[in-house]
């Protein structure tokens, strides 16, 4: 049994790993918003001094792309495997 | 003809390559397997340790070719095709298969020569010794499906070929020039315009570019390595080298970073996934060569770098799971990371520099481009780019590791690769991570690019944008998990219009061909063979001994008339032939229309 496996097969530790995980995700936002105070960076654009924008377009891109591809491999794009073949 | 491309002050790199490549089936056992490290390791060396300016040249039926143009650009590409040279040849090194070893030395060195071409025709000559090269890596897997795949890579390149020939000829007959320089100055000409759609061909841009996802998954476990590296590659430089700044690249490279995104969602098979993965990282590149100021430039060249390494370890993970398992797509595999940490680790590792994870090469180099974009007050390109890192993350960091070594089939078997293929593995990821700590240096680091422009990667705002864009890209996936289960589909691209396409011409004119071959071929035919012919024999048999004699002297002179005519309309303008063969395309559609 490896790390890996002691990590993710324990509902304990997997419940401690998913915490961190949330954890870390706040700490980050909270980086993005409070950071810029103390460090002034340059940003090229306006919608860069947006509050945790790398956090929101992070996660908006991430939706976007899920479900824009999705749509159009549905109605479009997908095909049977077989599809050349026959 | 001089022969100086091969003296004590100049080797070819690429030279030593292919010829040193055939004196691998003469060797055996240990001493094969050093030959095979040392060639490529001889070629780093030479590069390294050359000299700046114009070597080989070489005179050639009129022609001035240079076989060694050497400069900061052209280094810097030559150090990564060498070290990816040698990454492959050790990934490779178990493999008992000559016909690989050779070829796969063949197409690394045939991207070294197009690297330090000076010239067009001595660039194109390297060029189709890429594409003959690398469709031998394909074929050699051996399968039906191995073989199709193959020569449809082959028809498309030898297609993109013949294009930057036929660019080369008018470029040269315009301008009386063959160097390969900043084209810009002969921009919108018949010329240039080919040339350019021949590298965006190499360059996979869409839609030239479904070749690569259609033939890359098809090739052999070592033979993709090496394709992922060289061919995109070559063609970035070549476009680095010649186009910089043409605005309609900016445009193409984001959409195609977009574009490999969207294909990477739909797809099911590992090795494919990662190759979309290829068209969207290229993007940032062509995007870069549009921009074309010297960070763009910078960004471009250091991003192929870095691209070349991780995405060599990341074809080389996802090569040791299909080759420990038989299995290549994602709804057949999952819970690996049992049996194959290693592995997994060392994917991860180069998974984290294609993200741009701070710390690992991806964040040093792609960050060049998009900056590019938002000092050149792009801000749809720049946010266009941004999105596509998001989805990269999504794919290769998140989706594949998830259903290849984690998911839901928790009873596939399977082992750690052989050895060679892990330290193979190892090199690629410990130098992801030295291109990513050297960031804290850039002087150190940006110190081999083209041109001197000063970036800084570690900024506290770039570090925690980047962090934020990942994290939550991650919470994302993990919400939607369920709509990325893979699905046992294939998707439509643009080799569709090869693929059915060509099918359905062909039988669009097939019947009326057969027709008209039956009803006017055949009946004129029958026609003259049994009357004109059987019927005059015996009547020209006994004029023969008078038409021998006419004959002799008519033949001579109908020909004396007849190539008069010819030459006229024999003008050696490609033009023309073209405009013939476009009206005999015409004709045919023409009794297509008549005969159905």
């Amino acid at each position: 049994m490896n790390f890996l496996e002691r990590q993710l097969e324990d509902p304990i530790r997997f419940g401690r790993l998913k915490r961190c995980f949330y954890g870390g995700l706040t700490a980050i936002v909270l980086a993005e918003i409070i950071l810029p105070f103390i460090f002034h960076g340059h940003p090229h654009f306006w919608f860069e001094h947006i509050p945790a924008f790398g956090s929101l377009y992070g996660l908006a891109s991430c939706v976007a792309i899920i479900v824009v591809s999705k749509f159009l491999g549905k109605k479009w794009l997908m095909r049977r495997e077989d599809y050349y073949d026959s | 003809m001089t022969l100086d491309f091969m003296t004590h002050q100049w080797i070819h790199p690429g030279l030593l390559l292919i010829l040193g490549a055939w004196a691998l089936p003469l060797l055996k056992g240990w001493g094969k397997r050093f030959a095979m490290l040392l060639l490529p390791a001889l070629a780093l060396t030479i590069c390294l340790r050359m000299t700046p300016g114009i070597h080989g040249e070489v005179s050639f039926l009129g022609l001035d070719l240079v076989f060694g143009r050497v400069d900061k650009l052209s280094l810097v590409f030559s150090y990564v095709f060498s070290i990816m040279a040698f990454l492959g040849m050790v990934y490779a090194l178990h493999l008992k298969d000559d016909a690989h070893h050779v070829t796969a030395l063949t197409y690394a060195g045939a991207a070294l020569g197009v690297t330090f071409a000076g010239d067009l025709l001595s660039l194109y000559v390297f060029w189709e010794l890429m594409a003959i090269s690398s469709a031998l890596l394909v074929w050699q897997r051996r399968e039906k499906s191995a073989l199709a795949a193959g020569f449809r890579y082959l028809l498309v390149h030898i297609f993109g070929g013949l294009l930057l020939l036929a660019g080369t000829v008018l470029h040269f007959s315009q301008t009386g020039s063959l160097a390969f320089d900043n084209m810009e100055s002969f921009a919108g000409s018949v010329g240039w315009t080919l040339i350019l759609i021949a590298f965006l061909l190499n360059a996979a841009v869409p839609p030239l570019g479904a070749w690569l996802p259609d033939a890359y998954p098809e090739a052999t476990v070592t033979g993709a390595v090496f394709m992922t590296a060289f061919t995109t590659k070559s063609a970035v430089y070549a476009l680095i080298r010649g186009f910089p700044g043409t605005d309609l690249l900016i445009w193409l490279g984001a959409a195609m970073a977009v574009y490999g995104v969207v294909y990477a969602v739909l797809e099911n098979d590992a090795r494919r996934l990662l190759a979309y993965h290829i068209i969207s990282q290229v993007g940032y590149m062509v995007c870069g060569v549009g921009i074309g100021t010297e960070l763009a430039l910078n960004g471009a060249t250091a991003h192929a770098f870095s691209h070349i390494i991780y995405k060599a370890l990341l074809f080389m993970g996802a090569g040791a799971v299909l080759q420990m398992t038989g299995l290549r797509k994602l709804s057949d595999m999952g819970g690996l990371y049992k049996t194959m940490p290693i592995t997994l680790s060392l994917y991860m590792i180069g998974a984290f520099a294609i993200s741009a994870v701070p710390l690992f090469s991806g964040f040093v180099s792609k960050s060049m481009v998009v900056s590019a974009a938002g000092y050149d007050e792009r801000a749809l390109i720049f946010l266009t780019l941004t999105l596509a890192s998001a989805g990269t993350f999504l794919h290769t960091g998140l989706k594949l590791p998830y259903y290849m070594f984690f998911g839901k089939n928790s009873d596939v078997p399977g082992r750690e690769p052989p050895a060679n293929m892990l330290v193979a593995m190892g090199l690629a990821a410990i130098a992801c991570l030295l291109i990513g700590v050297m960031g804290f240096w850039p002087e150190l680091l940006y110190r081999c690019l083209p041109h001197p422009a000063e970036y800084v990667p570690y900024t506290v705002q770039h570090v925690s944008n980047t962090l934020g864009i990942l994290g939550f890209t991650a919470l994302g996936f993990f919400l939607l998990l369920k709509q990325l289960d893979p699905e046992r589909k294939i998707s439509l691209d643009t080799d569709w219009f090869y693929r059915r396409g060509s099918l359905a011409f062909v039988a669009l004119t097939a019947r009326p061909l057969a027709r008209l071959e039956f009803r006017f071929v055949g009946e004129i035919y029958a026609f003259v063979m049994r009357r004109l012919v059987l019927g005059g024999a015996s009547v020209l048999r006994a004029f023969d001994t008078h038409i021998v004699d006419f004959t002799a002297v008519g033949v001579g002179r109908l020909t004396q008339a007849s190539s008069r005519i010819l030459k006229t309309t024999v003008s050696g303008n490609a033009q023309y032939y073209g405009l013939i063969m476009m009206a005999g395309v015409l004709v045919l559609l023409v009794l297509v229309m008549l005969i159905r």
